[in-house]
């Protein structure tokens, strides 16, 4: 299993497997799904809300609840405690970043990304201090 | 002494756990690869104009502001603080 983020999780729910990631099963952390969910519910008022909420039902519940045989969601409870330790290390982490870490090193030491403005500098010094390795991948 | 002996059947059926296993594989990979059933072709493409189109630097400005808002996700960390 390897861990995705937000961009390569809707990529690969609407059958788009982009160039370069791995064929194998993909999984999204709890609190990039919730930032994805936050994207979709949260009615900011943009064009975005607009376009997403013109989703059908189908297609909103794709996305609230990933069919697992496509990306499955992390449960975040067995990574919490090595994600304290993480962000106590590299000071301020928020869990958003530490789940990422301890998710990329129980998963072969390996995160993917859809597009490099979506790594975070915070996220590319404490992964390379790890010795995990940060993939990105365009569509 | 004899030795074991294998019978034709046992030798083909291990043949075809081997071939079905490998087909369950197969339609498994197929079906990871062709996305969520339940989209619809619209859905697929909101979801490229959102991730790919012109929708991306929105997606990206939603997302940034969802950490942005809450500490506990998106943290006070700075690089100049780490050791």
């Amino acid at each position: 299993m390897i861990m995705v983020d937000e961009y390569l999780a809707v990529r690969v729910l609407r059958g788009h497997w982009p160039d370069g990631l791995p064929d194998d099963e993909l999984a999204l952390t709890a609190s990039r799904h919730w930032r994805l969910l936050q994207a979709l519910h949260g009615g900011r008022g943009g064009q975005l809300s607009q376009v997403l909420g013109q989703l059908s039902p189908a297609g909103q519940d794709g996305v609230r609840h990933p069919h697992p045989e496509v990306l499955q969601v992390l449960d975040p409870r067995p990574l919490l405690d090595d994600a304290a330790i993480v962000a106590a290390r590299f000071g301020g982490t928020g869990l958003l970043v530490a789940e990422a870490l301890v998710a990329g090193l129980a998963y072969g030491r390996q995160l993917w990304f859809g597009t490099a403005t979506n790594v975070g500098r915070l996220l590319a010094q404490a992964a390379n201090e790890l010795g995990i390795e940060v993939h990105v991948v365009g569509a | 002494m004899a030795s074991p002996s294998i019978t034709p059947s046992q030798v083909c059926g291990k043949l075809v756990d081997v071939s079905t296993g490998e087909e369950l594989l197969e339609d498994r990979r197929r079906r990871r690869r062709a996305g969520d059933p339940r989209l619809t072709e619209r859905d697929r493409e909101i979801l490229g104009r959102v991730v790919d189109g012109d929708l991306a630097d929105e997606f990206q400005a939603a997302l940034d502001a969802v950490s942005a808002a809450d500490p506990l996700l998106g943290g006070t960390g700075d690089l100049d603080d780490v050791d």
